[in-house]
Parts: C-alpha cells; structure tokens; sequence
C-alpha cells in the first residue's frame, strides 16, 4: 500500500502526514488526521462538553463500534477506548457532565457508556434501528431520547427498562436535534416535527417541510439570548432550510440555500446534486457548517446569507461533522474510514 | 393582505413571468438576471440602459433581453420592476392568475428557490412557512417566489383555531401539492380560518385549483378570498384526488410511470408525487437549472410508506425522480435513507460483533450504495492482511474497492466520473492500512 502517500503513516498512529505534493485529494485541507480510525464508515461525530477538561472526541461507525479519541491542543489525538454493539452505530451522543456517551445502534438498542469505568449497559430498546439519540437534561427531569425507523420516539430514565414515554411518528426518524427546552426530529417522506421539552416532552407543532426532497440532516440554531429559536434542515438535493419558529416574518426570515453541488449553472454538463449529510452550528459564532457526499465542507453565515468558504473536495463524501464545545475544533468525517480533525483558530 | 393590491398580487417580473415577495427582491432579480452585461458583468437598471451600456462601452449590439421567456425580450421597453409593464401583459397575468386559481391544478413546485447570482450559493428568498405563530391572523403566508419553494404552507392555516399541534400539519403548503397525506385530517380544522389566505394565491396556482372543490359554494374568489385558509386546506385532500393527472397517488409505480412520461423538463417531481402536467406548463419560462423537486413528494402517501417497512423493503420503494435536463441528484433512486440502504445490505445484517474488523471499505454512506448489494463480487480475499475472509460477502472491498461500489456499478447509473470521489480509484491503495485494525488499538 502506500499508493498514496497519505496511507502510509497510518499504521503507526502518527498524525496525519500527507506527504504527497501534488493533489491530494484524500485531505487535501492539510487537516489533521485521527489515529486509529474506525474501519468502516463513520456515521457519526460528538465532543465532549464543555463540564469536561479537555477535549474528547466520539465517533460511530457502520463497524460496529464507538471509539474515543483525546484531542490535545496542538491538535494530535490519542485513541482512548472503544466499544461495540452487535449493529452498526448510527448516533452517539454526551451526557451533559461528560461522563457518559450514549450510543444508539442497528442492532435496536442505545447502550449507556460510563467512560470512568468503561463499562457499556443497554439502556434502550426499540423495533427497529435507532438512528438519532440525545440526551435531554430538564430542571425536573433528565432522560434518553431515541428515534427510530419504527416510527418511534422514546424517551428512557437509564435506570430503567421500559421507556418512561413513547411517542408515536408518522413515518422512520431520519435525523433529530435537542437544545432544551426544543426538539426537532425530521422523519421519512419529508416530515418535521418539534416538540417541546418543558415538563415532560410533547409534541408542539408539525411543520410543512420547507425542502422537496428526502430529509437528512437538522441542527437545531440558538439567538443570541441563547434559547433555540430554529433550526437548519438538510436534504440530499444539495439544500439546506433555515426556518425560525416563530419568526417575526415568515416569508422573509426562512430560506433555503443551494450547497454541495458540482458545477456551476453556467456550465453546460448536468449539475451534480449532492446529499448534504450533516449540519453543524458553531457554539460561539452562531454560523454552520455543512458536509456533503460531495466530499465538501462549507461554512456558512445565515444572518448574513452568505457562504464563508467551501473546502477543497476530498476523495470521499463526509459523513458527519461537528465542532467541539467552544468552536475551536471543527472535526469532519470522511467516509472510506478516515476521519480528521480541523484546528480552526 | 388584499389580494387585489399590488399590481398583480405579488410583483412579478415581466421578462420571465416569476413572482417575488416585495418589489425589491424583484428588482434586484431583474438586475442580476435581465440587466446584467454578459460582458463585464456590470447590472444596468433597464433593458434600454443595458443596450446603451453594451453600445457605449463595448460596442456590442444588443436585441434581447437575457434570460426572458420568448415574447418578453424586447430590449426597448423601459421597465423597472412593476414600472413599465404594458397594461395588456398585466391583464393577461391576471386573466392568467385567476384561471389558474380555478381550475384544480397542482402547482409545480420549482425548485429554484433562490435568485442564484453568479457567486456562490446564496440564500434565495424563498419561502418557509412556520404555521403561523400566533394564531391570530395575520397569516402573512409567505408567498414564495415563483411558484416555489413550498415551504411551509399553511402555517396560517392552522392556527387559526389551533393553538397547540394541528395534527397533521401540513397541508397547505401552496406550493405543496404533494402534501396529501397531511390534509385529511386538515379541514375540518381549517374551515373557520377565513380569511387568510390571500398572500397564497398569488404564487400558488396550486392551491386555489385546490379551491374549486370545495369552494363551489363559494363565490368565485380566484384568490380565495372568504375563508381563504379553508379553501386551500379543505381542498388539500381533494387535491390529489380531483386531480387529473394525478391519479391518486397511492401507488408509487403508477405514478412513476406518469411522472417519467413527462419527462423532467423543468423539474424532478418525486415520483409518489403526482405532478399534473400543467404545472410543468408553467414554468417553462424558468431558464435556470434547476432541480426541481417538486411539490409531489409528499405524495407518497400513507400507502406507499406502509410498504415499506424501513429494513426489509419488499416492495419497491417510492422512488425519486432524480434528473433533468440540468441537474442530476447524486442519490440511488430509491426514496429511502442511505443508511436504510446500507443496513440492507447483508454484510449489515450478520448482528455479529466485528472487532475491528476491517472489512473494507467503507461502504460510503453515500450514494455508492445505491446498487445495494452489488455483490461485492467475489473478492478473492487476497488482501495481505486481509482479514476479512470470514465474511465472504464482503470480499469485495479489500480489494481497494470502496467497500460496496465494486467495479463501480454507478448506482445511479452515473458510472464513476460522477461521483469521482467515490468510484474505486483512489481508495485503493489506502484500504490497506486500514485493515489491519485490530492492530491497532
């Protein structure tokens, strides 16, 4: 092996040395690479919050399991841990001290990962796979929510076996986001739902989806009161929608924006649509990234309605993104099993 | 809002005959795409002021208007936004407004939401509609722009008497024709709006076809005007159905069939969604690529989405009609989740622990795995360190092949310069080193 120059080092744990000069178009950002990445796509990114020191990385992949990176400031990572379900992992996310990740799997299950102890105990169980996990942290209570494409959504006290509410969908949970007090999770055949956790969580509204097409990503956007007010929805025709929820002017507040999309209009060649895989808001500037499967990043400001800047492509589509707790990290994942780290100060 | 205000409900632009919000969007729209040299690039602010330009300045001649429906290019009227349109155009629009809005047609959501100027992406001021904040009225429904972008429709619609979740949202959405399976449980809700709906209309030849059904009582309100909210909701569920060309859009074969007859001309309907052909009619005049999606897809209603159940779907699924002239979606047809598809496959499907198990590649999550299951043909296991060979479906990828896109089956009929990250190529020597995973940690 070693075709490619950036292969070679991977073995040995070093960080990325992309040696090769000329394109290369496996991390052609120059970013850092993640030792020790998962073998089979990544499906999913999360770090730590901002309760824990340091900066903790999560990733889930289609091999079944979950590892744990720390991401030390000068950017390298040190592979800590790892486990396993017996399905593909499709969703992880922290607890809100940092001392738990939740995983959520093919296998329809969510197991709890007590990262002191490193032990994993199941904490969910649904019908089918669970494809979007969150942890909800409420003055009054705290507890999993899961979604799945059993139509499901349910909300589990990791104590105990049975979930403490489920609430039904109209169609398979596709993608979901929590920022207390609001939830938002877009299922199949383009539905949108936003519930409200206040209390006890309920259904608040159904929402005509602003896009055409297959939802796949949402992310939900505080003000700068810090209280979620919208969120971001992204689809596999290359297009993303902000909708508030209770703007001020609907018709001019919400839009939708075009990303990760080949060529320009000008060409003559059919445009190439990519899906846009995962939308992620910086915790302190408020812009968002998006990742598609064109194997693109871009950053965008919505106040400002415009486009920050678009990397350069990678050779594979990146599946999953996120930054860390305070915005100096943005990690992306690729997906023929790499995944890297971006330093962005 | 009044319907009849605003010359022609919402301005909109003579050369291209697509609606705006407000007179400024359409200004600039004009000026980006009407009065731009396609020399320098400079924005005029009129056809005749653009001729000049190219005169004076590059000595070229000019005799069309850029980017304007046939018809509609003359370079020597004056027109500025609303200023200038001749009286007898602006009577047609309206003629044209109101027949649209009774006879039932869907409206064809076009896709091309945003004014796209040469830079990048910019956000379009298309339209989402957030069911309406506060229930009173003031629906302010978003009028989207040219016949697009649906959004959110309704929101108006619901509140009105709901304040807290309306069952089934969705229904209005203007340019949603697709949403039928929300509307049934809309009506009854809606009826008592009233008065709403106006901004709807203007943009939204889909929904006052909607109207006809149930408003035959009343009093021909092109624009809907009483019960404006009603009309569009009681109609939804009528809509799919009175529908000509959409013959119900339960059966996603069926209307498959129709949706691939017409061809995408202008828009990618998704399949379940009926899309009348009139409403392709109307946006022939859309120059821009566009993918349009269409108003459809929600179409699918409760029938075809109960066949299929997420992991094993045995009938075909909806699919999504993907290209156009201009645009290709780079997704497999089918309109479930790529990593539905992905856990179909079998090497997913073994729930046996897999340490590390390299297996190969990454099945990408991306549309690589449209073929489903290609049988990763055969893959002798040859890879040094392989390890794989226990699974033999996998075999493929050691290969160097990108896990499921063995021999680069263009799920999407692409074939590999498409997706060019994907196809095999570059993985091929990277897989390597990945494999040996279990070293690793």
């Amino acid at each position: 092996m070693s075709l490619f120059g950036t292969a070679s080092s991977f073995g040995t744990g070093g960080t990325g040395v992309f040696g090769t000069t000329t394109t290369d178009s496996h991390n052609p950002m120059k970013d850092v690479e993640v030792t020790s990445p998962p073998d089979d796509s990544i499906s999913c990114l999360a770090f730590s919050p901002p309760t824990m020191p340091g900066n903790f990385l999560i990733a889930g992949s289609w091999a079944n399991d979950v590892r744990c990176w720390e991401v030390q400031d000068n950017g390298q990572t040190v592979p800590k841990a790892q486990q396993m379900h017996t399905g593909p992992v499709l969703d992880v996310c922290w607890s809100d001290d940092g001392s738990k990740v939740f995983t959520a799997s093919c296998d329809k299950t969510a197991k709890m990962w007590d990262l002191n102890s490193n032990q994993a105990m199941q904490i969910a169980q649904h019908d089918g796979p669970i494809k979007a996990i969150h942890w909800i942290k409420a003055p009054n209570y705290s507890c999993v929510m899961t979604g799945s494409w059993d139509k499901t959504l349910k909300f589990w006290d990791t104590r105990s076996p049975t979930p403490m509410m489920s609430l039904q969908m109209p169609e398979r949970c596709y993608c979901a986001d929590v920022v207390y007090p609001m939830a938002v999770v877009a299922t199949a055949e383009r539905g949108l739902i936003v519930y409200q956790l206040e209390n006890q969580p309920s259904e608040f509204r159904r929402i005509d989806s602003p896009l055409k097409h297959q939802h796949r990503c949402v992310a939900i956007f505080k003000d700068k009161q810090n209280k979620p007010t919208g969120f971001a929805l992204g689809s596999i025709e290359g297009r993303v929608a902000i909708h508030y929820i209770n703007p001020p002017n609907p018709a001019k507040d919400n839009f939708t924006f075009k990303c990760h999309r080949s060529n320009g209009t000008n060409t003559t060649t059919p445009q190439d649509i990519y899906a846009v895989n995962a939308i992620a808001f910086h915790p302190v500037h408020g812009t968002l990234a998006t990742v598609g499967s064109d194997g693109r990043f871009s950053f965008w400001d919505k106040d400002a309605r415009t486009k920050l800047k678009t990397s350069e492509q990678l050779d594979q589509p990146i599946t999953a993104c996120c930054f860390n707790h305070n915005g100096n990290i943005f990690a992306y994942a690729s997906s023929y099993d790499w995944s890297k780290v971006r330093g962005l100060t | 809002m009044g319907r009849k205000k605003k010359k022609q409900m919402k301005p909109w632009c003579w050369y291209c005959n697509r609606d705006f919000d407000d007179e400024k969007i359409l200004i600039q729209h004009q000026k980006a795409k009407h009065f731009k040299c396609h020399i320098c690039h400079k924005k005029l602010y009129t056809g005749p002021g653009l001729a000049i330009h190219c005169m004076q300045v590059h000595k070229e001649t000019i005799d069309s208007v850029p980017n304007a429906i046939p018809g509609r290019t003359d370079i020597e009227l004056e027109i500025y936004g609303m200023e200038g349109i001749p009286e007898k155009d602006m009577q047609e629009r309206r003629r044209t407004l109101e027949q649209k809005s009774q006879e039932s047609q869907k409206k064809k959501n076009n896709q091309d939401d945003s004014d796209e100027d040469d830079d990048d992406d910019e956000a379009g001021p298309s339209v989402s509609q957030v069911p309406a904040v506060a229930p009173q009225a003031s629906y302010a429904v978003p009028m989207t722009q040219p016949g697009m972008p649906p959004v959110a429709g309704a929101p108006g619609l619901h509140h009105p008497g709901y304040q807290g979740m309306p069952p089934m949202m969705p229904g209005v959405p203007p340019m949603m024709h697709g949403m039928p399976p929300a509307m049934p449980g809309m009506p009854p809700a809606m009826m008592p709006m009233g008065g709403m709906m106006p901004p709807m209309i203007p943009g939204m030849p889909g929904i006052p076809p909607a109207m006809p059904p149930h408003m035959a009582p009343r009093p021909g309100m092109p624009h809907v005007a009483p019960a404006p909210a009603a009309g569009p909701i009681p109609s939804r569920p009528a809509v799919p159905v009175t529908q000509p060309a959409v013959a119900k859009p339960l059966f996603p074969s069926a209307a498959q069939a129709q949706q691939n007859a017409p061809g995408a001309a202008a828009s990618n309907p998704l399949t379940a969604a009926v899309t009348a052909d009139p409403p392709k009619a109307t946006f022939p005049a859309y120059t821009q690529p566009s993918v349009s999606s269409s108003s459809a897809s929600s179409s699918n209603p409760s029938s075809s989405t109960v066949v299929k159940p997420p992991a094993t779907v045995t009938s075909k699924p909806a699919t999504l009609t993907t290209t156009s002239a201009t645009s290709k979606l780079i997704h497999p047809d089918e309109d479930i989740s790529l990593e539905e598809m992905k856990a179909q496959l079998p090497r997913y499907q073994r729930l046996i622990p897999r340490p590390g198990q390299a297996l190969a590649a990454a099945a990408p999550s991306v549309p690589a795995v449209g073929g489903i299951m290609p049988p990763q043909q055969g893959l002798p296991p040859q890879q040094p360190g392989m390890r794989h060979p226990l699974h033999g479906q996998y075999g493929a990828p050691p290969q160097g092949m990108p896990g499921y896109i063995p021999g680069g089956i263009p799920p999407y009929g692409q074939g590999p310069p498409l997706v060019p990250p994907y196809q095999g190529g570059p993985p091929m020597g990277m897989r390597p080193p990945v494999m040996s995973p279990a070293g690793r940690y």
